[in-house]
């Protein structure tokens, strides 16, 4: 009798959403065409996703999250250096959730984008119930009802949606469970190994009783015997059945037996060993399952492989489609590539490293070529400031007037609105857009990918907030001037809060001109948050001269003075880096600087003397801050 | 017809049942089976009330708020007692914060707190009991809502957030619970102390304004003319507005001439009225036109004020005429408060949920609840304020709220006749409901005489009535609350209220025979610790022994230790050894697993806690064959084995981080443990009944949780209580 009233869950309207994007980028209803995959026709599109992952040259993916960012300064801010926009990113990939996780195989041939886009429902259902792969997540109530006037069904996502583990969880996982399905089995190694007399006892031992099972096993077929007697048989020489073979389980207790007992089965053509894994890891026992003939030898090794597969891909679940990701080494396309990495690593790798090298080496051991669509539009100048996919396209559209067509082959049934994951075709128009300017993909289709790779290649991997390349960021202290972007040590800029009221970024300038003579060269105000703000002093050696007026109380300047007595407090960039190090994600930065503060106080001043990396200033980048 | 094959499926449990019970007597229940349906059937055109029949549920979201809200208003008012129950996204937010029987009182809310801070709130079921004399029942209105932390107010910049524990979303999904409902329709809800906040920053900023008159309405018209378009539009619009301006003056001077507006900009700009005062109403302009429009008239226009008033449907934008400096000014304090009244407007629309508990509140209504205390914390936290950091400071605030609360549970494991009903069976909701109200659970009409005790309730939906309705739906918070109230009504006659006797309704808050059982609260049902909201305390003496046959054994706090991080995959069997081999065989009462990270170790004497730290220190310090070959140097292997004592388990509980892993979550805290020797407080020792049996619940694989105790109590575990409650700890708390 359940509930049949609950059957009256909200149907999501099939044709909710009327996108109005589609006016902006000309893409008709036809080419959303992606293909949503839930639990139910994950198996069957799996394989179909192989294909086109192998066939296609790049692979773009897009992730919906339930969240972002908690308050606007944890968000990454063009004045982060890469440590700091990899902490933040760490610090939101750790607390939200994936629950669709878009990848759309495509190709670049003669102003003709392939594309086969689809969206996977994720849902970290605990199907080993082991606690993972998630234990809890974090939702933003905004995020989760802007995904619901999208039409987004989450009553799908959560009851059908795929489930994963990581590659360190299924690790953790396969020495937890102990489960005495064979899951691998193995080939002994080549070179003999030297038998001790104990070895050599042990192996006779196990020969000889392998001998008289076998016996056992094939004089039972050959008669008909009692269904008493046989069981009995069974019982004596220590038989069990492993499907429908005989089977012989032999216990163990170390690793060298193992080894031996392996040795010893490659006598026996007709034997095919299966490792039974221990609770505590390594594996407890050898099961030896017989085998009629080769063929039947044969046959029985792809039924194992298949077990094993089935058994991974229930264990691995999405996971599959990330591992196809990487072992295909095509290069992956991404639109804030450190954000969506970032969720990758922790969801689908490993947790996250504390460290952005870290991160970085242990991402490219995965990923060979990760492409941020929003490092390539900053090539293209004027569009650095386009931080919006749509938009973004509709200035290309503008500009650049080759067209390009978006060709998506898949057919999907029915008539409703696949709208879900479609960033992703978004990311690979973009990204097929931008490639035919920059002139990094071949524009003649006889051309193949290897040669384009190298030109990709420094577009690759980059991971930075502040729109250049790793390399560039040693050559320390020099302007770079593109346009309104200048280079800027880290070492020249001032956090500052405490200010009275609300303030605007113009008028605390105007104030702090006033107060003191550091503050008589070039300066940039911009606000942070609600309460604090970033003072950028151009000329060299000032942001410490008024760090050292602030830390002497305002001496000799009165305004300065009086303005500490209001509260006013300042701390150097590393403070804001160690904020992000220590996780002190306080709703509000100036919170977060004063705790900081605290805790230094606490310890002695170590590696003052650290190499301070620059970033790049771009005062129309920030002032959207200012409208906070 | 629809209806009828729904009513045929929930048929279906009643004639297995009789099944079971007889077999024999199968043909006629069928026969009797068809005869309610076809009844029922007939009730459900006729809409009155039968004696089984189903109908949905009141359920609660946006669209019908308002008038659910003004009906539960009355039926609140009428009722004898109000039923709450709550469905959450979550109950514990790592796995060491489940509950444990090592949890000192404190420590019991802490975890309740952190709960309810991280959690949200999915669903509320709201059902108000009142005894109707002439019909010799009580009548009541389930209703269940269905909410969502919307931010309908912009407030400071921090997001709404909270917590989903994996486990317990896929709980509320294996029950049919309808997400896309409860996020795209979920009623939303501002807590007092939000709405308190909102209002004053909404004062602050106005107040700001005041003061600083000059840059209010002209915020963010520092656009500079750079485009040669712009200079264009500028030019052009000045020059209209001039026309305007000059119309208007001309106007006064009696010069008939009046604006005329060109064909272009008719729909564009309209002559109308502003609070007495002529007005351009500005139409169909960009968001850029219009701030070039606002630089204009800044810069152009003395008597001009460029306003922008919330109208119907959309704001409107406005060019205001002022004859003098202080119409202007009187006309900007108006439009201010007019801002200022719509902000407060709104951030009063916000309040959503929220009035329902006020109604609850003021009407000073006797809650009931089953194992309610999570279920008032979350309450608490989400529509009154965050949650004091002491239980005694907790209940001091929430008894100002809700005078009278009684818990249903407590009732059940308390009271000596109900527990002989219950047969010292499970006190899960679902069971006690089924066991105590027969009639509505499962509809079977029982014979007379029991059938006297039983108290009827009849359900009301909207205009429906019928006297066993039952939804079935478990585990949905309007449905729970049903049950809850049902379940209460019942123990109510037990205990020896007679509803019948009185002409009126019964003042239940002040019923004799119920005074032992108000404003009492299991903390924590693993413990059986009650605490009572009128003093904040322990209740000292529990009225309600389990009745387990138990060991008994003191926990006592001052003679345990924290262990934490030590290697991995040490048993607990092993690390009793080694602290054996050190302080002598009989040294150590238990070892408890918290977590495969973490395990508490009780010394049979105080004094060996402050021995091992010390020890600890030195053998850490010492890097000598002696200490390599120390027994404890198998705990500290590795370097990273840490040491406390349980105060800084208390520290650490009360953190707002929350690792999945305790040795995770001790460092992320990150005191420097090691030098911590702190002196035991007050030392609170406690009786703790110890169940023998085997059956050890916490199977979770996660935790290989191991408990090795010490000499007498053979087993130390963590004891069983519900079975429905020992599935899983996330489950546990939901189906209480």
């Amino acid at each position: 009798m359940l509930l049949q009233r609950r059957l009256l869950c909200t149907q999501v309207p099939k044709r909710s959403i009327h996108p109005t994007h589609h006016q902006n980028s000309n893409l008709n209803n036809k080419k959303w065409a992606i293909k949503q995959v839930t639990k139910s026709n994950f198996a069957e599109t799996l394989e179909e996703i192989k294909t086109h992952i192998f066939n296609s040259d790049f692979i773009a993916v897009s992730l919906q999250k339930t969240g972002a960012f908690s308050s606007p300064w944890q968000k990454v801010l063009p004045f982060d250096t890469a440590e700091v926009a990899y902490l933040k990113a760490k610090y939101a990939a750790e607390r939200f959730q994936v629950l669709q996780f878009a990848v759309c195989p495509f190709s670049v041939k003669s102003s003709k984008i392939i594309a086969h886009p689809y969206n996977f429902h994720l849902f970290p259902r605990d199907e080993l119930k082991m606690g993972m792969p998630s234990y809890s997540f974090f939702c933003q109530s905004s995020y989760l009802t802007a995904m619901a006037q999208e039409g987004f069904d989450f009553n799908a996502c959560i009851y059908d949606g795929i489930s994963y583990l990581s590659r360190a969880q299924e690790l953790a996982a396969k020495d937890r469970t102990g489960n005495p399905l064979p899951r691998s089995y193995m080939k002994p190694s080549q070179s003999p190994t030297v038998y001790s007399v104990a070895d050599s006892m042990f192996v006779d031992r196990i020969k000889s009783r392998i001998k008289i099972w076998k016996r056992t096993c094939q004089d039972s077929e050959k008669k008909t015997e009692d269904d008493l007697i046989s069981t009995l048989r069974k019982i004596v020489s220590g038989g069990e059945v492993f499907g429908s073979r005989p089977s012989l389980s032999i216990d163990i207790c170390s690793e060298r037996q193992v080894q031996l007992i392996l040795e010893t089965l490659q006598e026996f053509t007709d034997l095919v060993p299966l490792l039974v894994p221990a609770k505590v890891g390594g594996s407890q026992a050898i099961r030896v399952v017989l085998t009629s003939s080769k063929e039947d030898r044969n046959v029985f090794e792809k039924e194992l492989q298949l077990m094993e597969e089935e058994h991974n891909m229930q264990v691995r679940g999405f996971r599959e489609v990330v591992d196809l990701i990487s072992t295909s080494q095509k290069p992956v396309v991404a639109h804030n590539a450190i954000n969506e990495f970032a969720f990758i690593h922790s969801k689908f790798i490993a947790p996250l490293p504390s460290t952005v090298d870290e991160f970085r080496s242990s991402l490219c051991s995965v990923f060979s070529h990760i492409v941020d669509v929003n490092h390539l539009m900053r090539e293209i100048g004027p569009l650095n400031k386009v931080n919006n996919l749509p938009a973004a396209i509709l200035y290309l559209k503008r500009r650049f007037t080759r067209p390009l067509h978006m060709e998506i082959p898949q057919h999907i049934d029915g008539d409703e609105v696949r709208v879900h994951g479609r960033d992703v075709l978004r990311i690979s128009e973009l990204f097929a857009k931008l490639c035919l300017i920059l002139r990094i993909v071949p524009e003649s289709p006889e051309a193949d990918y290897s040669t384009s790779s190298s030109t990709l290649e420094c577009y690759a991997n980059v991971f930075n907030p502040c729109f250049i390349s790793s390399s560039d960021l040693l050559d320390d202290d020099v302007n770079i001037s593109t346009e309104k972007t200048r280079r800027i040590s880290v070492a020249n800029l001032v956090f500052l809060w405490g200010f009275r009221g609300m303030m605007s970024a113009r008028k605390l300038k105007s104030l702090l001109k006033g107060s003191h003579e550091v503050f008589s060269g070039e300066i940039d105000v911009r606000l942070a948050d609600r309460n604090c703000a970033i003072v950028v002093f151009w000329a060299p050696g000032f942001a410490e001269r008024f760090l050292k007026v602030m830390n002497s109380g305002g001496t000799n300047c009165e305004p300065i003075k009086d303005m500490i007595s209001e509260g006013l407090r300042a701390a150097c960039y590393r403070t804001y880096k160690r904020v992000c190090e220590l996780s002190i994600w306080e709703p509000s930065l100036a919170d977060a600087l004063e705790k900081a503060l605290e805790e230094a106080s606490d310890l002695p001043e170590a590696n003052s003397e650290e190499e301070l990396p620059a970033i790049c200033w771009d005062n129309d980048e920030l002032t959207n801050l200012d409208d906070l | 017809m629809n209806g009828s094959s729904k009513f045929y499926r929930t048929k279906i449990p009643v004639v297995r049942m009789v099944v079971v019970m007889k077999n024999l007597f199968t043909i006629r229940a069928f026969h009797k089976s068809l005869i309610s349906l076809s009844s029922s059937t007939r009730h459900f055109f006729c809409s009155s009330s039968s004696s089984a029949s189903t109908f949905a549920i009141k359920n609660v979201t946006k669209s019908n708020f308002e008038s659910a809200l003004n009906d539960l208003r009355l039926y609140v008012k009428d009722a004898d007692f109000v039923a709450v129950d709550l469905e959450m996204t979550g109950v514990t937010s790592a796995p060491w914060r489940e509950s444990f029987e090592l949890d000192r009182f404190d420590i019991q809310y802490l975890k309740v707190k952190d709960s309810a801070e991280k959690f949200a709130a999915v669903q509320f079921g709201v059902c108000p009991f009142r005894w109707e004399p002439h019909r010799q029942s009580f009548v009541a209105h389930p209703h269940n809502f269905y909410l969502f932390p919307r931010q309908e107010i912009k407030g400071d910049d921090t997001s709404y957030e909270f917590l989903c524990q994996t486990t317990s979303i896929d709980f509320l999904a294996k029950y049919q619970f309808d997400f896309n409902l409860c996020i795209r329709e979920g009623v939303s809800y501002l807590s007092r102390s939000q709405e308190k906040e909102a209002l004053g920053r909404l004062n602050a900023r106005y107040k700001d304004r005041l003061l600083d008159s000059s840059s209010c309405w002209r915020e963010g018209v520092d656009t500079k003319l750079v485009r040669v378009a712009d200079i264009l539009f500028s030019e052009r619009l000045k020059n209209k507005i001039a026309e305007w301006h000059d119309g208007l003056l001309g106007d006064r001077n009696g010069a008939s001439q009046t604006w005329k507006t060109s064909n272009d900009s008719k729909q564009q700009l309209k002559t109308i009225f502003f609070k007495m005062r002529p007005a351009l109403d500005l139409t169909g302009f960009t968001s850029h036109q219009l701030r070039l429009i606002q630089l204009v008239v800044k810069n152009h226009f003395e008597d001009l004020v460029y306003a922008c008033v919330a109208g119907e449907s959309s704001s409107q934008q406005l060019i205001v005429y002022t004859d003098s400096a202080s119409g202007r000014d009187l006309l900007m304090k108006e439009l201010k408060d007019c801002l200022c009244k719509e902000a407060e407007m709104k951030i009063k629309a916000a309040i959503g949920f929220r009035h329902v508990i006020d109604l609850l509140s003021s009407e000073k209504k006797l809650i009931v609840g089953h194992n309610s205390f999570l279920d008032i914390a979350h309450i608490y936290r989400k529509f009154i304020g965050p949650l004091p950091s002491t239980a005694k400071e907790y209940v001091i605030s929430i008894q100002k709220f809700f005078p009278y609360i009684v818990d249903t549970k407590v009732l059940l494991n308390a009271s000596t006749v109900c527990q002989k009903i219950s047969k010292k069976s499970s006190t899960s909701l679902s069971k006690a409901f089924a066991l105590l109200c027969p009639q509505i659970a499962s509809g079977v009409k029982t014979s007379g005489l029991a059938d006297k005790r039983l108290v009827k309730v009849e359900v009301q939906v909207d205009n429906k009535r019928s006297l066993n309705w039952n939804s079935g739906a478990k585990h949905e918070a309007g449905y729970d609350a049903f049950m809850t109230g049902c379940v209460f009504a019942q123990a109510c006659s037990h205990l020896g209220v007679d509803f019948t006797l009185n002409p009126s309704s019964v003042d239940l808050s002040h019923h004799e025979k119920l005074q032992e059982y108000i404003n009492l609260l299991y903390l924590s049902w693993i413990n059986g610790d009650i605490i009572d909201l009128k003093t904040g305390e322990r209740k000292a003496d529990s009225i309600c022994s389990k009745g387990f046959k138990a060991h008994h054994s003191k926990i006592l706090f001052s003679n345990t230790v924290l262990l934490w991080a030590f290697p991995a995959k040490l048993k607990a069997s092993e690390i009793r050894e080694c602290f054996c081999k050190v302080f002598g065989s009989s040294s150590i009462t238990f070892i408890y697993h918290v977590d495969k990270t973490a395990v508490f170790i009780q010394f049979s004497k105080q004094e060996l806690v402050s021995d091992f730290l010390v020890l600890k220190e030195t053998l850490e310090r010492s890097n000598d064959p002696i200490s390599v070959l120390h027994p404890l140097s198998k705990v500290l292997q590795g370097g990273r084995t840490r040491a406390a004592s349980y105060e800084v388990y208390k520290q650490i509980c009360s953190s707002t981080i929350s690792k999945v892993f305790f040795a995770d979550q001790a460092e992320a805290v990150g005191i420097e443990w090691n030098a911590k020797l702190s002196k035991p407080v007050l030392e609170v020792e406690r009786q703790v009944d110890f169940e023998a049996s085997e059956n050890q619940l916490y199977t979770d694989t996660r935790n290989e949780t191991e408990i090795v105790s010490g000499i007498d109590p053979p087993l130390y575990m963590h004891s069983p209580t519900d079975e429905l409650d020992s599935l899983c700890p996330a489950e546990a708390q939901m189906s209480k």
